[in-house]
């Protein structure tokens, strides 16, 4: 790639990531921080699988927000469409809960934070294209989450008491649709990537921007370092998050 | 994999470096605890109250005068044992008729102040009095049930001495049903149209299935050294229409019907002294006009329709149905000492629960007063509330209210 070409693939992505993250955020976003290690092995061209186990946190990096430990087996179908399905066990911190009377001032019901799992299954299929060094990719990934009921506390300020509350079982399908440019710069270990990706449920649910750099170490090690810009949908109570994002993933 | 593993560490290391593990919940701990606060204990208390000798009042213009059972003679007396089956009267006053149905005895008392001294036990009898003239009513381990009405009926207006023989234990209870005589009223297990007094250093425990416990259409004046115990399933502990004056004794209610009240004074309640324990138990009573509209009438342990004074004494009161105030006043309420506690731990379905409510005015300016609702305000003041500069603590949460001098 010449090097003017470079310069307008920095060019275009920066434009990309600003034109999209900067103008959405505001002071009461939260922030935290997503760290995952992966180890993965390749059995044959098209059969590969892999394990992650990933930690979030969210309040600013203060509070532990979700453990997980996953699996996936992935098989090419052509040498430009991968598919792959998956297991994860979701270990998160609910946030409280808190409602007020009409008043608007007194409490009304307090559900503290809990800890509870979730069940998570999905199936993808990545479609990638190179032009030149940058690869684009396009991910479909159809996800459903079962979370178990739960009896968790809750205080009801009516009733001045603690009480038993039912968080009921419920099962959720996502689409989660994510397309993402990658850059291998020739004889720099190092790769940008960047990705916009939706989650849709009835309507949108989330967006995410990441913007990061790869690096490879003998090509059996590689970290991620990047930045993910989190939008929820209206209808969410969830604040959008800033989180930092580093991943390791080692390949036997 | 020794890399592998090292670099895990690493990573480890880099997310245990930027984590923290503080709970982002609001801090509502303080506040919870403020909520769960476990009120003040009122339980029926049953021991001996240490009080100072009752001092009859001697002066002829005072308007308690006559309350004082010292102050008339009773030169004549009619005793009314009962025993079993059978019942013995003896004494012979002129003027006074009494007669026999079994053990249901009617007196007409035409002469004067006559002293009427009742003992012995009856599972079937009563006592009803009639006629405009004083009368004191001595129970000297006295024990009557009447399964069809009132144990003591008093249909004079006049005073009635209740006196209580010291070191006695007296008993009254009525039915489940009562048999009613047209134009007479029996709205208690005791009742009296005229005031009731009660005095002497003996007990009487009153028992209401039908109606009332004890009550009166006029006044009740109660002097040091009483010990009631009162308990009603049906209508209201202990209630006059014109007023309660508490000087001393002790009193224990136990109420539980639907919308009943503990203590209910229609005049003026003034309490100078002794330890009254109210708690009521029952739920708010739904009735529906004849036009179909729902009347709802919540508990109370204390109801007074006029003001309420608390001079001195110790009152606790409780009402743990569903609406029930600890205390519900429908004027003022104005405490110069003693301690008041009111207590409400009911739920709210039909009504409102309230450690205490007033519709009109809240003074205090000394003693010690304690409110307490579970599941709304402790207290509810539709007036003014004054409090008298000097106290020692005054504290407000959500469920509790504190004033000490």
């Amino acid at each position: 790639m010449a090097r003017r070409e470079r310069k307008q693939l920095i060019a275009c992505l920066l434009v990309f990531l600003c034109t999209v993250c900067f103008p959405t955020s505001s002071l009461a976003d939260d922030g935290g921080l997503v760290a995952s290690v992966e180890a993965s092995h390749k059995f044959s061209k098209e059969v590969s699988a892999g394990a992650e186990l990933e930690f979030r946190s969210r309040n600013n990096f203060r509070t532990a927000d979700r453990v997980s430990l996953g699996a996936d087996v992935s098989y090419k179908l052509l040498p430009w469409l991968k598919a792959s399905g998956g297991y994860a066990l979701l270990i998160d911190n609910n946030p409280e809960k808190l409602t007020y009377q009409d008043d608007g001032v007194s409490y009304n019901n307090w559900r503290p934070s809990y800890w509870g799992v979730r069940h998570r299954f999905n199936v993808t299929l990545t479609g990638s294209h190179k032009i030149h060094r940058v690869e684009l990719s396009l991910r479909e990934r159809w996800q459903y989450t079962y979370r178990p009921s739960k009896i968790t506390d809750n205080f009801d300020f009516d009733e001045a008491e603690w009480e038993d509350h039912e968080v009921r079982g419920k099962g959720k399908n996502v689409l989660r649709s994510r397309l993402q440019l990658e850059w291998d710069i020739p004889k720099c270990k190092f790769d940008p990537f960047a990705s916009v990706e939706f989650h849709t449920t009835r309507e949108l649910e989330k967006t995410r921007f990441i913007a990061g750099v790869g690096y490879g170490v003998k090509k059996k090690h590689n970290f991620k370092l990047y930045y993910r810009y989190q939008i929820t949908g209206s209808s969410s109570d969830e604040p959008n998050i800033h989180m930092l994002g580093m991943g390791y993933t080692y390949k036997f | 994999m020794k890399q592998f593993l090292r670099y895990t560490l690493l990573m480890v290391s880099l997310t245990l470096l930027m984590t923290s593990c503080i709970k982002d919940d609001t801090d509502l701990d303080e506040v919870v605890a403020q909520y769960t606060v476990t009120p003040a204990e009122v339980e029926i208390d049953l021991t001996d109250l240490n009080e100072a000798p009752d001092v009859p009042v001697t002066d002829e213009n005072d308007p308690a005068y006559n309350d004082y059972v010292e102050n008339t003679d009773w030169d004549d007396a009619i005793s009314i044992n009962f025993d079993g089956e059978a019942v013995v009267i003896n004494g012979k006053v002129p003027g006074v008729m009494v007669q026999t149905d079994g053990n249901h005895i009617t007196v007409m008392n035409m002469a004067g102040p006559v002293k009427f001294v009742l003992s012995g036990q009856t599972n079937n009898g009563s006592v009803k009095f009639y006629g405009d003239k004083r009368i004191q009513v001595l129970l000297n381990g006295a024990d009557i049930t009447n399964p069809h009405g009132a144990a003591i009926n008093n249909q004079g207006g006049k005073s009635m001495y209740v006196v209580l023989a010291d070191g006695t234990h007296n008993r009254l209870q009525d039915g489940i049903n009562y048999t009613d005589v047209e134009a007479e009223d029996q709205k208690a297990t005791l009742f009296s149209e005229g005031q009731m007094i009660f005095s002497g250093k003996g007990r009487l425990d009153v028992f209401a299935q039908g109606r009332g416990a004890i009550r009166s259409d006029d006044y009740i004046r109660i002097r040091p050294g009483v010990k009631l115990y009162i308990e009603s399933q049906a209508l209201d502990g202990l209630r006059a229409n014109d007023g309660i004056t508490m000087d001393g004794g002790s009193v224990n209610v136990v109420t539980n019907g639907l919308g009943a009240k503990g203590v209910r004074s229609g005049g003026l309640m003034t309490v100078n002294g002794g330890r009254l324990i109210a708690i009521n138990g029952g739920d708010t009573r739904i009735e529906y006009t004849p036009e179909g509209l729902m009347d709802t009438t919540a508990c109370a342990a204390l109801s007074c329709d006029s003001l309420l004074m608390v001079n001195g004494g110790t009152l606790k009161f409780k009402a743990t149905g569903d609406g029930g105030k600890a205390i519900n006043a429908k004027q003022d309420i104005s405490i110069q000492g003693g301690s008041t506690v009111a207590v409400a731990t009911g739920t709210k379905k039909m009504k409102k629960p309230r450690g205490v409510k007033i519709d009109g005015n809240f003074d205090i300016s000394g003693g010690y007063f304690y409110a307490y609702s579970r599941r709304s305000d402790p207290i509810d003041v539709a007036g003014k509330t004054t409090l008298a500069p000097g106290y020692k603590n005054y504290e407000l949460t959500p469920k509790l209210l504190t004033i000490a001098y």
